[in-house]
């Protein structure tokens, strides 16, 4: 793996076993692919694991700090009884690296080894779920990869037509490109399942999933709730007192809207079936907000007219309840 | 001819380890191994000391409540920890949102 292991752990070179193993946990436990959907998280925990059995094992570290990235192809003769003797620990048991059953405790070289209760399993939970991680588990059969999730964002145009997108995940075996088709009709918070993208399997088992969900994104016009979207609708005085009808863009092209006389601020005004449409059923409705815009300097004849107005009108628009 | 100095204008209120595992009432040598297990959180001075927040006293009494209550193995308990905190903060998240808060503008 190209990053260097200290970092994958966020350690210092000089950390001590008790700060290693606090790092791989508490890395290990918010990158674990059952806890974060989020895709790169499985390539991340391989990382974080495969470094943590490199550190966590006194003489491989020792051969990581001399060899550097390489050391498990440097020749056993370089250094014959430290490999030896990694040898015979990785043949020991079925922990990780044999660092599972004993722990220094403190700081270094001040604290006592002690041995492990049996109520502590360290390899239950978090340890080795993927295969080829470096990590062995014996007994275990196949086990089928975790689901993946990811957001994918569209604009309320996009939705309305359906589009297509390629998305560039990361993956243990390397970024991996797909190609996805997002169906029209899709709505803010839909999944839409790409079956086995997801983590890979172990012995041999299925992938997992991964989930896309969309994101309806923020648009300077329309506001979308489930398939409904809701826009404003700017009108003279003259229009929403006499009625008008109206050009109004919606998502899947210009409509005219019929403004009834008498229209005030706020009157929602519905355009059945705009909305956005929906594959297995009737597609959402448009609402359109009136509101009522005055020029914001009147010409003369303009101004002469208004107070002609008036002069005439008896409407108190504060006596209305 | 002065000395830029900065001092810290209050000592931040911390536990030392023997402290912290006497208020917390468990063995010095227990609360290593919940920070090997990354539980608990702890800063390191440059001696290697460690130092211990006051709130990580109620932290260890949820360990180990959560260990002898319900059996949970030390191990896995920064699992559960970690997704308790979770759930309370989008618990809270979802409690300040306003139930009917009018349509969002999107």
């Amino acid at each position: 793996m190209a990053r260097d292991f200290y970092d994958a752990l966020g350690v210092s070179r000089d950390a001590d076993r008790s700060d290693i193993q606090r790092a791989y946990r508490k890395l290990a436990r918010t990158h674990h692919p059952d806890v974060n959907k989020e895709p790169g998280a499985e390539e991340r925990f391989k990382e974080i694991s495969e470094a943590y059995d490199v550190l966590s094992d006194p003489e491989q570290r020792t051969r990581y700090d001399a060899f550097g990235e390489d050391f498990r192809r440097v020749s056993p003769d370089v250094d014959p009884a430290q490999y030896r003797q990694s040898r015979a620990r990785a043949g020991a048991g079925a922990g990780p690296a044999g660092g599972g059953s004993r722990w220094s405790g403190g700081s270094a070289g001040g604290g006592v080894p002690f041995d492990m209760g049996d109520d502590v399993d360290l390899e239950d939970l978090l340890g080795g779920i993927f295969g080829g991680g470096g990590r062995r588990r014996a007994g275990w059969g196949p086990i089928p990869g975790s689901d993946v999730e990811a957001e994918v964002e569209v604009s309320v145009e996009d939705a309305y037509r359906g589009t297509h997108r390629s998305l560039t995940i990361d993956a243990p075996g390397g970024p991996r490109t797909l190609e996805v088709d997002i169906p029209a009709g899709v709505v803010d918070g839909q999944r839409i399942r790409l079956r086995g993208q997801g983590s890979s399997g172990s012995g041999g088992a299925d992938a997992g999933d991964l989930y896309l969900i969309a994101r309806i994104a923020p648009h300077p016009r329309y506001r979308v709730t489930g398939r409904d979207v809701h826009t404003r609708l700017p009108l003279a005085p003259w229009e929403a007192a006499l009625g008008a009808q109206v050009r109004i863009d919606t998502p899947g092209g210009p409509a005219t809207v019929t403004v009834p006389a008498g229209t005030s601020s706020g009157r929602r005004l519905r355009l059945r079936g705009r909305g956005l449409p929906n594959p297995r059923g009737k597609p959402g409705d448009l609402y359109a907000e009136a509101q009522i815009k005055v020029p914001s300097s009147l010409s003369e004849k303009e101004e002469r007219l208004f107070e002609e107005l008036r002069s005439v009108s008896t409407f108190d628009p504060r006596s209305a309840p | 001819m002065s000395t830029p100095t900065s001092y810290a204008l209050g000592r931040p209120y911390r536990l030392s380890l023997d402290s912290y595992a006497r208020l917390s009432g468990v063995h010095p040598d227990l609360v290593r191994r919940f920070l090997a297990l990354g539980l608990l959180e702890v800063t390191k001075d440059s001696r290697g000391d460690l130092w211990f927040d006051p709130t990580q006293v109620r932290a260890l009494a949820r360990i180990q409540r959560l260990h002898l209550d319900l059996r949970l193995a030390y191990s896995a308990l920064g699992l559960v920890t970690d997704l308790l905190d979770r759930v309370s903060e989008l618990e809270n998240a979802q409690r300040r949102q306003p139930r009917e808060g009018g349509p969002r503008w999107t």
